[in-house]
């Protein structure tokens, strides 16, 4: 009895779970494609539990929408593994292009490749694969983390102590920011990094480090390079505890909410903004015009933008 | 009936003596010292009143949810779903934590309430169904997850009050709130433990399940306990680390279970079941923070703590087996 009821109990909730996932799809009953059939976009993000992924996403769905694209969204959850199956299932479905936001520079590859045996276009938006897709859309990472290191530069004279906190180790964004922060802090040599540590892009582990760079630096460190806002928040936050924030200069990536209101009140020194709107937009339309045989861009690169206090109003919304 | 039940307690209060006596021989509480020492020595920012203070910070959020799990671990059971809750929870707990709202205390309840819901669903579908708790927790884990994202929308959520920020970043008495927190419920947990008729019952539960029921102790009613005490923990670092952060992250807390299990283990906590003290759950929290910080105040790069980490584990484990009386 007891178990029958709980089985019950088991089903009725999967059942609803079943019924909520299935209303994630957006559909729009407006325009269609020329023979009459609506175009149908399936898009397999990086992870929906990262905001900027998100933010991406909810413009490439705002877009769909408004061009009566029927858009299927999955979530990869950080596996590349099921990426490249999602990848599968959409060309088994017969969608008219994928967007593809990567796991992984080699092992989202396949997906690519599959994609264009079957020859549906695939658009990679945001991070790369090895293999070439149909066409990319997204920002130079290295780029962000030379804007970055070079505003330390010269907020600090090209002379003193950096610390950088990396984002998780091995990742293409981590690699490339830290690829861009080096290429920087080559070119000024009396500038040094005393220590660099991962912070998981997350910002209660940053802090901590933080934390514990101030026990062992204490005011010797004049700038911190985090490679995304949370973690800069995180570093701000400790910098702020020990009453150092107003010495040492902080600077982040991404721009995320949290981090143009940190840049307003001037705690935290500057973010590099990208573009995520403008990433999600170009990739559906960009989606959309190969589907529909129009001439398109085989790259799109969106720029990033420096913010300080000095800009940061016309970023916030 | 009361009899048979004592006859059948005592030894069992007599086994986790001898290993309190054990522990203080040899095991962690050296290893922990030895550690302590070698840091001091090998660099002067260890020893230091402000970096003790930031150490013990940094441990408590672990401390709380390792002291959940040892009462879990006891009963011979396991709680996966500790990192998801905080998640939940804290997220819960911003939701009503924006300034001009209300007032501090409604956060802190509705985050907790949420944790001791959240456990103590864990707790019933243990109780009632015959499926293990590894794999109970495991799916609550991801409904955990799910819950926090589909709670905060996906995005933090920031902008919280300054009363609020005060419980994991204010000071009371030039000690931190999150070290007072600490050693309150360190307390708390201590005597449900050792000196109440509860405590005794997670020992026999997880000594012997089936010898513990023939004395007449309801099982279901020490495992929803357990569960839903560790989910109220949980609560409390989940809120602690919203706190401390001054955002609700729906992706915080991921792996934490891990972390707290470890402390169990290294602090002398058997996986097993029936043996397991907080003082041992406390210094094995200690033990991970100490060597993180040390490693960090090194500059050593995080690869390498991982692997020191799990040697660590490894040793503490064998150094109880081996310690063990053999029969």
């Amino acid at each position: 009895m007891k178990r029958s009821s709980l089985t019950v109990f088991s089903l009725t909730l999967s059942f609803v779970a079943l019924v909520t996932a299935c209303n994630q799809s957006t559909t729009s009953e407006t325009s269609q494609k020329g023979d009459g059939k609506k175009l149908v976009i399936g898009a397999t993000m990086l992870s929906m539990q990262n905001e900027f992924i998100v933010n991406v996403h909810d413009e490439i769905a705002k877009k769909a929408g408004e061009a009566g694209v029927e858009l299927i969204t999955v979530d990869a959850e950080r596996s590349a593994l099921k990426q490249v199956e999602q990848v599968e299932s959409f060309i088994a479905q017969k969608v008219d292009a994928i967007i593809m936001n990567p796991c992984e520079v080699e092992a989202s590859s396949p997906a690519v490749t599959k994609a264009l045996a079957a020859k549906i276009p695939i658009i990679n938006v945001n991070s790369e694969t090895s293999v070439k897709p149909s066409a990319f859309v997204g920002s130079d990472d290295v780029e962000s983390a030379r804007i970055a290191m070079k505003f330390i530069a010269d907020k600090l004279g090209g002379k003193g102590n950096v610390v950088m906190i990396h984002g998780y180790m091995g990742q293409a964004a981590q690699i490339k920011r830290e690829q861009g922060a080096r290429e920087i802090l080559k070119q000024y040599p009396n500038l040094k990094l005393i220590a660099h540590q991962t912070g998981e892009w997350d910002r209660a582990k940053a802090m901590s480090l933080m934390e514990n760079w101030i026990q062992s630096y204490g005011s010797d460190i004049n700038a911190v390079f985090a490679h995304n806002d949370e973690m800069g928040l995180g570093a701000v936050k400790a910098l702020t505890d020990a009453g150092l924030k107003n010495k040492v200069v902080v600077v982040s990536i991404d721009a995320i909410p949290d981090g143009l209101q940190a840049v307003q009140k001037g705690t935290l020194d500057a973010t590099v903004f990208q573009n995520a709107e403008q990433q999600g937009a170009k990739a559906i339309e960009t989606a959309v015009k190969i589907a529909n045989g129009q001439p398109y861009e085989k790259e799109v690169l969106i720029p990033f933008q420096l913010v300080t206090k000095a800009n940061v109003a016309q970023f916030m919304k | 009936m009361k009899n048979a039940l004592d006859t059948y307690l005592k030894p069992v209060r007599e086994s986790y003596n001898t290993r309190v006596r054990r522990l203080g021989k040899v095991g962690i509480v050296i290893a922990f010292i030895l550690i302590c020492l070698a840091l001091s020595l090998i660099t002067p920012r260890f020893l230091t009143v402000s970096n003790l203070m930031i150490v013990v910070t940094q441990v408590s959020i672990n401390a709380l949810l390792a002291f959940g799990v040892t009462f879990v671990i006891i009963t011979g059971g396991i709680d996966l779903s500790l990192g998801s809750m905080v998640a939940v929870t804290g997220v819960v707990a911003a939701t009503f934590a924006h300034p001009d709202t209300y007032p501090v205390a409604v956060p802190i309840l509705a985050g907790l309430a949420s944790g001791l819901l959240f456990g103590a669903f864990n707790g019933f579908v243990i109780t009632r169904s015959k499926v293990p708790p590894f794999i109970v927790t495991l799916g609550t884990m991801t409904i955990g997850r799910g819950l926090a994202l589909i709670l905060s929308k996906g995005r933090p959520i920031s902008n919280l009050s300054d009363s609020f920020n005060f419980i994991g970043g204010g000071q009371l008495l030039g000690v931190p709130m999150p070290i007072i927190i600490l050693i309150l419920l360190f307390i708390v947990c201590a005597v449900i433990l050792n000196k109440t008729v509860l405590g005794r019952y997670m020992y026999a539960v997880g000594g012997n399940e089936q010898a513990a029921k023939a004395s007449g102790i309801r099982l279901s009613t020490v495992k929803m306990a357990v569960y839903t005490m560790s989910g109220g923990l949980a609560a409390l670092a989940g809120i602690v680390l919203t706190s401390r952060i001054t955002t609700g992250q729906p992706n915080a807390g991921a792996g934490f279970e891990l972390d707290a299990i470890a402390a169990a283990i290294i602090g002398g906590t058997s996986t097993s079941g029936g043996t397991g003290t907080m003082t041992g759950t406390l210094i094995g929290a200690l033990l991970i923070g100490v060597i993180s910080n040390g490693l960090d105040l090194l500059n050593v790069s995080s690869y390498y703590q991982q692997v020191v980490m799990g040697i660590i584990i490894i040793g503490a484990v064998v150094l109880d087996s081996v310690n063990q009386p053999k029969n």
